[in-house]
């Protein structure tokens, strides 16, 4: 039963990756500087971000200022997580302290 | 040949790990195991995304050398600089991974309190019992 | 972008991650996991995104290894498969 179903999820992995990788022959060549992904959006970033926000890291100038509501979202999310994680073990602990 | 091969071999490694993080969420049987599948493939993903703003023929990482200068402006070629979108966008990922993964060992370790295992097929056998005799001893909420 | 380096740490992160997921004691396995992410620091420091390697470095290798450490040590160690 349980080699069955280790073949069975074997098998699923390996049709899922062939088909993968027959999709990246419509990919663009690894590291192409004229990639779709590197010629629409990116050039203005790289070429306007230190005139309009005074910053030589174009990363922390994207991620803090052209893009900061996702950075706001992003802290939702990591509040979201903290504290789903702290009432789940608070609950653990409570238990315990009425079975003592 | 060699010349496609040489352009795609970094996508199909990606592929494979992908793949390792599918197996092991698919076919192991225990809990821990199937968590370190998942973060194998997000990892894989991310890679992926990474990947895709490398520019070949020295390209440095996208901080500007000039950034005081007075002419700093003219002196910025795009084809200088990498892609600095795909950076911001999987920073964001690597943050979100770290809370997924937090929330899931918070629930890993409820669910060794209560069944005391954390093989898979174990928890689904102690389940199926309790069901079929009608006494939820293990999941008892008083436990 | 040195071309013997990637296949060199491209190779390590496969073999990380096969190791991973095959060591039944899960502590080694979990600490296999960080060594996995430490090659995959370097690697995205080889491609030249560095602040995404900074964050894996104290995010996916750092406090995921000691997230995961203190999640076995309060539950079970040894793994079936």
């Amino acid at each position: 039963m349980r080699n069955w179903f280790k073949l069975i999820s074997m098998a699923a992995v390996i049709i899922t990756g062939a088909l993968l990788i027959y999709g990246t022959h419509d990919m663009p060549a690894w590291g192409d500087p004229d990639s779709p992904a590197n010629s629409h959006v990116s050039p203005r970033y790289i070429t306007e971000a230190t005139k309009k926000t005074a910053t030589p890291n174009i990363v922390s100038a994207v991620l803090a200022d052209y893009r900061s509501y996702d950075t706001l979202g992003e802290s939702a999310v990591i509040f979201t997580a903290s504290i789903s994680c702290f009432f789940l073990l608070r609950r653990i602990r409570n238990k315990e302290d009425h079975n003592d | 040949m060699t010349e496609y091969i040489l352009a795609k071999y970094n996508y199909w490694i990606y592929v494979v790990l992908m793949m390792i993080g599918l197996y092991a969420m698919m076919g192991k049987r225990n809990l821990v195991k199937k968590l370190i599948g998942m973060n194998i493939f997000q990892t894989s993903i991310i890679l992926l995304f990474v990947s895709t703003g490398v520019k070949k023929g020295g390209a440095t990482v996208p901080i500007l050398m000039h950034a005081g200068h007075e002419h700093g402006a003219q002196l910025i070629q795009v084809s200088d600089y990498l892609n600095p979108l795909p950076h911001v966008l999987m920073l964001t990922a690597i943050v979100v991974s770290i809370a997924t993964t937090g929330v899931a060992l918070a629930t890993l370790i409820l669910i060794y309190k209560r069944y005391h295992t954390l093989e898979e097929d174990e928890i689904l056998a102690i389940r199926r019992e309790s069901r079929a005799y009608k006494t939820p001893r293990i999941l008892n909420p008083t436990d | 972008m040195i071309w013997q380096l990637d296949i060199l740490l491209l190779i390590f992160i496969v073999v990380c991650a096969i190791a991973a997921i095959n060591i039944k004691d899960l502590m080694g396995a979990v600490i296999i996991l960080g060594a996995y992410s430490f090659f995959m620091c370097l690697l995205w420091t080889e491609m030249g995104a560095v602040d995404v390697a900074f964050t894996e470095a104290s995010v996916g290798a750092g406090i995921s290894t000691v997230l995961f450490i203190a999640a076995v040590n309060r539950t079970a160690r040894r793994s079936k498969d």
